[in-house]
């Protein structure tokens, strides 16, 4: 218990480190570029593939599990709309990357930890939270939201593909059903979300590596603990934040 | 000049170094040594402030280093390079890049100055054509160069190596030795090294520290070390067996 405290107080330390005024803006700047091609355009790939396959597996599954003629075919598309909308584009998109983006994050400011690259730093007098972490969450915070919108769109197109090539249903079937009833406030609550995950990704991501002690085993260690710890925050903080921003 | 006094230092309650006091002189390279454990690390990192200590002063000139606020140490680390016992170059840059970073971060330079000043340290300690490589493309003994050059780029006033040499052969061992000990000059710069090979305590030991178990044993100069009457101390010097056959010619 005692150490469990010790780690919050010590990741909220490593947090009012990396928001202090960073030494030069041009050079966070460039860094943050960089963060957002290595964090953010690198996984438009992995998120758009799977998010296909979601798409089109749900659009299946809800076909098949309604067979039954009392269902109006167009509540396949609307379904897939909102498993997409609701659940995969933020809270699974958030657990795929954690584990692309977290372990990443928490191997490399490790070894940079153990290599003895962070005491470089801080002898020069750079304050090597706020540069290695800050453009990292101001990377993952203002793109993770393009990549939930991404999750959206490509998901229900696999969905539209599967529905209609399958033969399921019929184009203006699914097409009138992701229309129907649709509330824009969704998509709101699943930013919001994003925005939430990733910051949690980030940071303990960030915390795992910059505490290593040790060698590459512990390095190891600290990416497999920040992609747990940070799915384990993701699925909690769901439910409270479904519970506030929906009821 | 660098002076300590009574530093104490230890690790969740064991205690690794115990009531320390020296004195580091400008111009000078100070040599730190000790058996692998002694705690030549650990001082020198609570030296430059990367480890809190318990008690003890550490003076930097005329400031008391361990309780200046954030600001007032970044100013002092803004004069301090350091050499780390792995060389510790970013992996994400270039051998330029490295160099160049903290001229990037602290210095108002232009891009050309900054590349010039680059290029005079990386020729400094003899790398040439190497600008465009990654440190994983490097040699132990390249990457430690390299690390000296990115040390010295902003002309600092201390310089603090962790066993410059280890892992090195024999002759660029000396090469690095000799070139820390000619920066030092050239600069009038403090230097403080850390080491456990008697070649460099004997080819670059002006002001010697020898620590045992996190004590102080002994203080002195190269040419002293032979004759000490420290049992610890004799048993690390002529460990080696070179030592022996200087102490025999002597005889
Ligand atoms: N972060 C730490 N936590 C706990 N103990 C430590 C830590 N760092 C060092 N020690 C202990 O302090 C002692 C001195 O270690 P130090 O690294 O200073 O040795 P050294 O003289 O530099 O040895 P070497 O020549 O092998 O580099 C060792 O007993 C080590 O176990
Ligand atoms: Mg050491």
């Amino acid at each position: 218990m005692i150490k469990f405290l010790t780690q919050f107080g010590r990741y909220f330390m490593l947090l009012k480190k990396v928001f202090s005024k960073p030494e030069k803006l041009v050079i966070y700047y460039k860094q943050t570029l960089r963060e957002l091609v290595y964090l953010g355009l690198n996984s438009v790939g992995i998120i758009a593939i799977i998010s296909f396959f979601m798409g089109a597996v749900i659009t299946l599954q809800t076909a098949y599990n309604t067979e039954n003629p009392i269902y109006p075919k167009y509540l396949i598309g609307l379904g897939c709309r909102d498993s997409m909308i609701l659940e995969f584009s933020s809270t699974i998109a958030a657990l795929i990357l954690a584990g692309k983006v977290g372990s990443n994050i928490a191997s490399e400011i490790g070894t940079m930890r153990v290599t003895e690259q962070i005491d470089a730093l801080e002898i020069m007098g750079v304050n090597s939270a706020s540069y290695l972490i800050l453009p990292k969450m101001i990377a993952t915070l203002l793109f993770n939201p393009f990549l939930t919108i991404i999750a959206i769109i490509v998901g229900i197109f696999g969905g539209w593909i599967a529905g209609t090539f399958s033969g399921v249903m019929t184009s203006e079937n699914f097409i009138y059903g992701i229309q129907y009833a649709f509330i824009p406030y969704y998509i709101v609550y699943s930013l919001i979300k994003t925005v939430f995950f990733a910051f949690i990704i980030t940071s303990v991501s960030a915390f795992q590596g910059y505490f290593v002690e040790g060698g590459s085993l512990e390095v190891g260690r600290a990416s497999t603990k920040a992609v747990v710890y940070s799915s384990v925050l993701i699925l909690l903080f769901n439910v409270i934040l479904t519970q506030l921003l929906l009821s | 000049m660098i002076k300590i006094v009574n530093l104490n230092k230890s690790f969740n309650g064991k205690a690794v170094l115990e009531n320390i006091s020296v004195t580091f002189e400008s111009g000078k390279t100070n040599l730190i040594i000790g058996r692998s454990g002694s705690g030549k690390t650990v001082l020198l990192k609570s030296i430059v402030g990367l480890h809190e200590i318990e008690s003890g002063e550490i003076w930097y000139e005329d400031k008391l280093f361990n309780k200046l606020d954030f600001a007032g140490k970044k100013l002092i680390r803004s004069e301090m390079g350091m050499l780390f016992q792995g060389s510790a170059l970013f992996d994400s840059l270039t051998v330029e890049q490295n160099v160049r970073f903290p001229l990037d971060m602290f210095t108002d330079k232009t891009t050309e100055e900054k590349i010039d000043r680059v290029n005079f340290c990386l020729k400094r300690v003899d790398i040439l054509n190497a600008n465009e490589l990654f440190p994983s493309e490097l040699s132990g003994g390249m990457k430690k160069r390299v690390a000296i050059a990115r040390a010295i780029a902003l002309n600092p006033k201390y310089l603090f190596c962790d066993e410059p040499n280890s892992g090195l052969d024999p002759i660029t061992a000396i090469l690095i030795d000799a070139l820390i000990k000619e920066l030092t000059e050239e600069y009038s710069m403090t230097t403080i090294i850390n080491t456990h090979d008697m070649n460099s305590v004997m080819e670059i030991g002006e002001n010697i520290l020898f620590i045992s178990q996190g004590i102080k044993c002994w203080e002195g100069n190269k040419n002293e070390i032979l004759n000490s009457d420290c049992e610890t101390l004799n048993d690390f010097v002529f460990a080696n067996s070179l030592a022996k056959k200087l102490r025999a010619e002597k005889k």
